[in-house]
């Protein structure tokens, strides 16, 4: 596997939309946590409101994990995007049969790209974890690693989101195509998501049937499901009304997906006709 | 020993019937050609040769063993389009391809200075002409110096220098011992550079051998007289020629290459009383023979 990495090495290390998109993940991660620190810092630390909530503050370091994770998980779009172009690209070029042809078997080359997405995943955690852990030290907190589970769950949104781009580019082939495929899959489940949790409050509310949070068992929705803002205690107010969270049971589901986008991009490609 | 045997390989897509059951064995040290008409079946077969493509059933063997990624990796093969990455130079994309082969890059130098790349080497492979990015595809297969080499029309594209580089390359790999497999629609180029020949019509294979023999020209000698009825039954006391073909006002007799003599034929008519007013030997034409193959 080793070798087959070396290879994609050398077709995506001189990429400008590699360089371009990686930048723009890992200047962002920072940024945006910036952004949130600064605003809790300067603005939210000056209200009223923030006597109300108490001594509520999003970098202490029993915070941070989740905090980071949480504002950084938005940006997990820049490396789907980016999967989705490296694999595309073999498609529209045509080198997934040269591949094949100069000696790679099928299963070499999917598993490759399914090791880079593991891989890119693996480097947006590890982005992750030094940001929290370096606004964790600025917030002036002692260290702690309560709450380090989070970034466990940020990995795991970050799997599901270049495993469904490396499906989706195996499914459809085309950049473009692939590209507005994955953001219509977005929006499409979180609509239905949001349909099935307002269906689960009801059914809670008005039939005392309580299926948890429906909303969090489609496939991204289960692995953005575990990743939450830190609880303050103005979201406990409505917590009598909502359906119960079972998180392992999310958590299960969202590794079933993983499992199954794994089966069907390797079967796809393992095979149709290339 | 068989560098290639095929059994019975069939492709359907849906209804369409790509491959109908071909079976044949490509010899050691041979310039096979595959030959056929466009959508005959030729890339298909290739294709499902080099597992980019899934048969619908039948088997193959290459090197005498059930293939696997190691025996593609012994074997150069350009299939179909020249397939690079569009960002990267030849020199790079040629880094990949030598990486994938299992290969070393230390022959880079040496297949582009072949295929007359090495200027342009550092070039992104986006701004090669058709031709240049024909050539950087026989380059990379050239990588590691296989025994054997599978090319798809390797000529489409090429200037007519380029085309006569490319032919007489093959002709030199196949001094040195090289099996090269080739598909093409060009019969001249079959003709030119093959030693055995499989023939494609509509996915059902028509023939094969030994390119002499399948396609060994002819003579056509085409004569004429004033009775033709007369000429007709006159013309039926010949010997020798191996078909007849009696048309209007004129009768074509084919006779094996070299062996025509119209000396004898103009002596045969006149002692049966046809004088002839039309006497002509020409050679049947390599269109003409495919046509009658694979029509």
């Amino acid at each position: 596997m080793f070798k087959l990495l070396n290879i994609e090495w050398l077709k995506i290390k001189n990429y400008n939309a590699f360089i371009i998109l990686s930048s723009f993940f890992a200047l962002g991660v920072v940024t945006v946590n910036y952004i949130v620190f600064l605003v809790n810092k300067n603005m939210i630390s000056q209200v009223d409101a923030a006597k109300v909530m108490g001594s509520f503050s999003p970098y202490n370091f029993d915070k941070t994990w989740q905090t980071t994770s949480y504002a950084s998980g938005w940006l997990l779009l820049l490396p789907a995007l980016l999967l989705i172009i490296l694999v595309t690209n073999e498609f529209t070029f045509r080198t997934h049969r040269q591949n094949i042809i100069d000696g790679w078997s099928r299963q070499q080359f999917i598993h490759v790209k399914i090791v880079l997405a593991i891989l890119t995943a693996i480097f947006s955690t590890t982005l992750v974890f030094i940001t929290a852990f370096s606004f964790g030290l600025l917030s002036g907190s002692s260290f702690s690693t309560y709450g380090i589970s989070h970034v466990g769950f940020f990995f795991l949104k970050a799997l599901s989101y270049n495993m469904i781009a490396v499906l989706i580019s195996v499914l459809i082939r085309r950049t473009g195509f692939a590209i507005g495929v994955f953001f219509i899959y977005m929006g499409l489940e979180n609509f239905i998501s949001q349909l099935l949790d307002v269906w689960s409050i009801r059914l809670r509310s008005q039939n005392n049937i309580d299926l948890g949070s429906m909303g969090d068992y489609l496939p991204m929705n289960s692995a953005d499901g575990m990743l939450t803002f830190p609880e303050n205690p103005l979201k406990s107010f409505a917590k009598g009304a909502l359906p119960t969270d079972y998180p392992w049971l999310v958590l299960g589901l969202a590794v079933g997906y993983l499992v199954l986008f794994y089966w069907w991009s390797v079967n796809r490609m393992v095979k149709t006709d290339l | 020993m068989s560098i290639l045997s095929l059994d019975n390989i069939k492709k359907d897509y849906g209804r369409v019937q790509a491959l109908k059951g071909v079976s044949f064995n490509v010899p050691k040290g041979t310039v096979f050609g595959i030959l056929g008409p466009n959508g005959s079946g030729k890339t298909t077969m290739l294709g499902i040769i080099m597992d980019i493509l899934k048969p619908t059933s039948g088997s193959y063997k290459l090197l005498g063993e059930v293939p696997n990624e190691n025996h593609r990796r012994q074997i150069g093969t350009f299939l179909e389009t020249p397939n690079f990455y569009h960002y990267l130079s030849a020199e790079r994309n040629l880094k990949i391809a030598a990486a994938v082969k299992g290969r070393g890059e230390e022959d880079i130098p040496r297949v582009l200075e072949m295929v007359n790349l090495t200027q342009r080497k550092d070039s992104r492979f986006s701004t090669y002409s058709l031709g240049m990015k024909q050539r950087l595809a026989i380059a990379s297969c050239l990588l590691g110096n296989p025994e054997v080499l599978i090319l798809d029309e390797p000529t489409n594209g090429l200037d007519p220098v380029g085309i006569a580089e490319i032919r007489s390359l093959i002709k030199k790999l196949h001094q040195e011992g090289k099996t090269i497999i080739m598909a093409s629609h060009l019969l001249d180029e079959v003709e030119k550079v093959c030693t055995h020949v499989a023939i494609l019509k509509k996915g059902e294979l028509v023939t094969t051998g030994n390119v002499n023999e399948i396609l060994a020209n002819e003579d056509i000698v085409e004569v004429g007289a004033a009775d033709i009825a007369k000429l007709k039954l006159s013309i039926q006391k010949l010997s020798g020629f191996t078909a007849i073909d009696i048309q209007n006002n004129m009768v074509q007799l084919n006779y094996p290459i070299g062996s025509v003599n119209l000396e004898s034929i103009n002596q045969h008519c006149f002692n049966d009383g046809v004088v002839l007013n039309h006497l002509l030997i020409k050679k049947k034409s390599l269109e003409s023979k495919f046509m009658e193959l694979t029509n």
